[in-house]
């Protein structure tokens, strides 16, 4: 599976909709940002499609969903926890092996913090913490990756780098973010949600950021 | 190498937790708790040095919180002789088919129970229970004694024909002989009931007070304290090891532990011996 | 004021409590109970350390004990708490748990006897019960999110082990380790029936009025809980745990034979023993009712609800002793010594010592149970008002105590009383074994004169009452909605 065609997502909260009904298909290869004011929907719409998708994606949530106690290893490596057995598993749990430790130092170095290994998340920044979430998702490694805001704790360069490291790791993506310059930097595709709906969907080279300022 | 060293803890710790002591053949023996523990320890160490050393095998005292505790024990086989009052005897020896009575001492045939009351009762002596009591608050010694419980409940019932509760104020139980006589001394209670031995013995030993408490009553005779055996002890010890024991303790002569009874000597005895106090106990119903 | 549904319910227990003062039988009958008390202090002023050969035994027995029954009701516990979820393993916790160590013992003393084997099974099946609670409500606190971050087809064991564990670690080691110093206390007062722990030679000496010895093996008692943080090292406790097995002493022999005798005969009620039937079995239910239990259940409740508001008023007033809002720092101290030895010495010995001194009646029960349950919460109430940071014009003296801090503490302080509402009830029916009439009376008495079916179902009607008044209390602060913590 690398895309996917999705119709009829719908969620609903306290009785109103603040989804949809709406439909979205990606294809293989779409690189897509959705934007949109915040309480647009657009985290609602990364957790449907997770749903709907049966977990077969990476997924970066909000709120990150690190276990605090746990070194940042021991997270990233709970990308992978269905390839093993759970005698495996427990073991990492006390002594990781070998070729693991290599795997999960060679990915935080991409996101240069290869220093980090055995620290507790909960000792970690709030852009470091970050960084975790997607050190887990790229080492997941599903074909398509789901992301919500996975940029907005970390400063300018350390931004770039990391959508940089996202388009060329995940062929397929769809990435909900507010920051429209690298939504049009780092994404094939735009898709704009305004009151639950989807307002706007166009190919990136075809747009002007001016055009999505009208969805704010 | 470690954690083979921790393994075998392990299994020797948890062997020895199910088969501890399970070794030797040692004869174990205890003793109802009537009275102060260390003077207890002291008598019994003294009479398993006895015994070991006239049985030739090794015998143990063990120390118990309650008579219930030493009548379980003995029904567990955990200990095979013990030094009961008439009541927790007649209890043990109905829970332990073949079993019996094998020795008491000579003033046993024929104990007594002394009812005592603090000064400020103003009782005095009498020839029977002084009406006077009703209203006291009073306590008896250990639930299970003969000397504290039963036969001083016995004789309430039969002079006011009601219940302990119904007859005094406040109705207690000290636990044993010389908790009671403190208690009395102290005015904690005003009226009291305990063994007359114990009584004699602290006064001789000038440990009472005698402004302060004194004996308002004595009891008629029973048959009271006795040492009992399990039946199967032949079978676990040796042919005749029942017989050897009796013989033993009827030929102690150590005045100083037969003082630590008091008893002047130990005489057979016999599970008919104690057939008043299975009456008298079924009567009140503390036993069934 | 009155609005405040927490003010009426405070006000409806302190009703029922002073009612009850009416029933209940308060007295000192002693007639000399502050000379007594006065040779006891004196006791523990010079103390005796080297009176009994078998006294630093009896300390390493209190440990071992405590160590193996902890450990094995933790693991017990553990195991129960995964399936806690299943409304029969609730059902089977809220009923072990509801019978005290000392009632466990009393039953495993009939057929184990003196085998260490009674000691540590006392413990670790009430302890079992304990920990399945708490350790489910912590695990159920644990950060859903990341599980359900995890890739489909993670195995469960792994998911739990990664996302459940550490996150709750933390609190199940404190939770743990907390358990571990009850765990003392309950070792030591399983000496008071016959195990060979500090109990054991506290009670001879007490009772024979050796108070520099009783002294001496308070103030060790004191030591070695008040060192726990000192002795108890996680690098240790591996040592610890397998060690302790070896320090339970060797006891008598198990006969297997009493084990099966108890279940098939002892404890069945003696008219189906003696083949009267079920229609025997009813006049000896109604008996059992109107002489035993339901004097026993009156007075059980009557105490407890004396106790209860007794350890509230004494929290109260025993808080500020420990609060950074009042005194220097000596009166700090001493006030932190006070709670520690409070809430160190168990309810049983405080009882059993008060009795002792004061004479029969509920009075030593209450002050014991005061003491010892309003030291515990009086100590957590105290480290809360710490974190609370007044205003810098914020009044003085008793103002400050009445305007800023109880309405700041009220409602824990409510959580935490309605909390051990129930290990109140428990304790006083087990302080009846002392010679106070509540339902441990009964029990020991069943015991005494070798009734065991009569025991088993007086231990059954504590364990319901028990089971009630948790329910009750669980329902008041769900109305109340306060939150605790678990204490012991």
């Amino acid at each position: 599976m690398a895309g996917f065609d999705l119709s009829g997502l719908t969620a609903s909260f306290g009785g109103e909709r603040v989804i949809g009904p709406l439909t979205l298909k990606v294809k293989e290869g779409d690189q897509v940002a959705l934007v949109g004011k915040s309480g647009a929907g657009k985290s609602t719409l990364i957790r449907l499609i997770h749903q709907r998708v049966d977990g077969q994606s990476s997924l970066v949530p909000q709120e990150l969903g690190l276990v605090n106690a746990l070194p940042v290893f021991h997270n990233v490596f709970m990308g992978q926890l269905d390839k093993h057995a759970t005698w495996y598993n427990t073991v990492t749990l006390v002594r990781p092996f070998k070729q693991d430790r290599k795997q999960v130092l060679e990915l935080l170095d991409a996101l240069r913090m290869s220093e980090k290994l055995w620290i507790p998340t909960a000792s970690l920044s709030g852009g470091q913490r970050q960084r975790v979430a997607i050190a887990r998702a790229l080492y997941r490694n599903a074909p398509v990756l789901l992301a919500d805001e996975p940029i907005s704790a970390l400063d300018g360069p350390m931004a770039h780098h990391v959508m940089q490291l996202l388009r060329d790791r995940f062929k397929t993506s769809v990435i909900a973010l507010h920051d429209v310059e690298m939504a049009m930097k780092y994404c094939n595709r735009i898709v704009g949600i305004q009151n639950g709906q989807v307002a706007l969907d166009e190919p990136t080279d075809q747009l002007a950021a001016a055009d999505i300022m009208s969805l704010y | 190498m470690t954690h083979n060293l921790i393994r075998k803890l392990l299994i020797i710790g948890l062997c020895s937790l199910f088969s501890a002591a399970a070794t030797a053949q040692t004869f174990i023996f205890t003793a109802i708790p009537d009275e102060d523990e260390t003077k207890l320890v002291e008598r019994f160490r003294g009479i398993a040095d006895y015994l070991s050393e006239e049985l030739d095998a090794d015998v143990k005292y063990i120390p118990v919180k309650s008579y219930a505790a030493a009548v379980s024990a003995f029904r567990n086989n955990q200990v095979q002789l013990a030094w009961f009052g008439g009541l927790s005897g007649v209890q043990a020896r109905s829970l332990v088919p073949g079993s019996q009575a094998i020795a008491q001492g000579t003033e046993d045939q024929a104990f007594y129970v002394y009812f005592i009351a603090h000064e400020s009762t103003g009782l005095d002596r009498q020839d029977s229970l002084p009406e006077d009591v009703r209203g006291k608050t009073f306590t008896f010694g250990s639930k299970g004694s003969t000397s504290g419980r039963l036969i001083p409940e016995y004789h309430i019932r039969e002079t006011f024909g009601e219940a302990p509760e119904d007859v005094f104020s406040r109705v207690g139980y000290s636990g044993n002989h010389t908790r009671t006589l403190r208690l009395v001394e102290s005015g904690t209670y005003e009226v009291g009931a305990m063994n007359f031995a114990v009584w004699e013995k602290e006064l001789e030993n000038g440990n009472i007070d005698t402004d302060a408490v004194k004996v308002i009553w004595k009891t008629p005779g029973f048959p009271n304290y006795q040492w009992s055996i399990r039946g199967d002890v032949d079978e676990n010890y040796g042919e005749g090891f029942t017989g050897r024991v009796r013989e033993a303790l009827l030929s102690l002569d150590d005045p100083e532990l037969l003082e630590s009874f008091p008893r002047s000597d130990f005489i057979p005895a016999s599970n008919d011996d104690y057939e008043p106090i299975r009456k008298v106990a079924k009567e009140i119903g503390i036993i069934d | 004021m009155l609005s405040y549904p927490t003010v009426r319910t405070s006000l409806i227990f302190l009703a029922i409590a002073l009612v009850g003062l009416l029933f209940a039988d308060i007295a000192i009958t002693a007639n000399n109970p502050w000379r007594d008390l006065g040779n006891f202090f004196l006791g523990v002023l010079t103390p005796n350390f080297f009176s009994s050969e078998g006294l630093l035994t009896a300390l390493l027995r209190t440990v071992a004990f405590a160590f193996v029954g902890v450990t094995v009701g933790g693991v017990c516990g553990f195991f129960l708490a995964l399936v806690y979820r299943f409304l029969p393993v609730r059902v089977f916790c809220a009923f072990i748990r509801a019978i005290h160590e000392l009632f466990w013992a009393l039953i495993f003393l009939q057929f184990f006897g003196f085998h260490p084997l009674t000691g540590v099974l006392a413990i670790a099946i009430p302890y079992s019960g304990i920990f399945a609670k708490v350790y489910s409500e912590i695990l159920e606190e644990a950060d859903p999110e990341p599980g359900r971050l995890l890739p489909p087809g993670t195995g469960t064991i792994a998911a739990f082990l990664y996302t459940r564990i550490p996150d709750c670690w933390v609190q199940l080691r404190t939770y743990t380790a907390y358990r571990l110093e009850c765990g003392l206390r309950s070792s030591a007062i399983l000496g008071f029936v016959g195990l060979p722990t500090l109990g054991f030679y506290l009670e001879t000496s007490f009772s024979q009025g050796m108070y520099s010895d009783a002294g001496a093996m308070l103030i060790l008692f004191y030591v070695l809980i008040a060192t726990i943080p000192l002795w108890v090292r996680p690098k240790l406790l591996p040592v610890y745990i397998v060690g302790a097995p070896f320090f339970l002493g060797d006891g008598l022999p198990i006969v297997w034979g009493n084990v099966e005798r108890f279940f098939t005969e002892d404890i069945v009620p003696s008219p189906l023993r003696d083949g009267e039937g079920l229609a025997g079995l009813l006049p000896w239910l109604n008996e059992l009712m109107i002489e035993q239990a339901l004097p026993g259940i009156w007075n059980t409740v009557v105490l407890t609800q004396i106790a209860l508001v007794a350890t509230g008023i004494l929290t109260l007033l025993a808080f500020p002793l420990i609060s950074n809002h009042f005194g220097g720092p000596i009166r700090r101290t001493s006030g932190h010594i006070f709670l520690v030895i409070a809430r160190s010495t168990p309810e049983y010995i405080l009882a059993y010592i008060l009795l002792q001194l004061w004479g029969p009646s509920m009075l030593p029960a209450v002050v014991a149970l005061a003491l010892h349950n309003g030291g515990i919460i009086g100590h957590l109430i105290g480290r809360q008002t710490n974190t609370i940071r007044l205003r810098s014009d914020a009044p003085k003296g008793f103002n400050r105590y009445s305007w800023e801090l109880v309405p700041r503490i009220y409602r824990s302080f409510l959580a935490f009383l309605f909390y051990r509402w129930e290990i109140i009830m428990r304790e006083t029916a087990i302080l009846g074994i002392l010679g106070i009439y509540t339902l441990g009376f009964y029990v020991d008495s069943a015991i005494q004169s070798i009734r065991f079916d009569q025991a088993m179902v007086l231990i059954l009607i504590t364990a319901m009452l028990n089971i009630g008044v948790d329910i009750l209390g669980r329902y008041i602060r769900r109305k109340l909605a306060l939150q605790t913590m678990p204490t012991c």
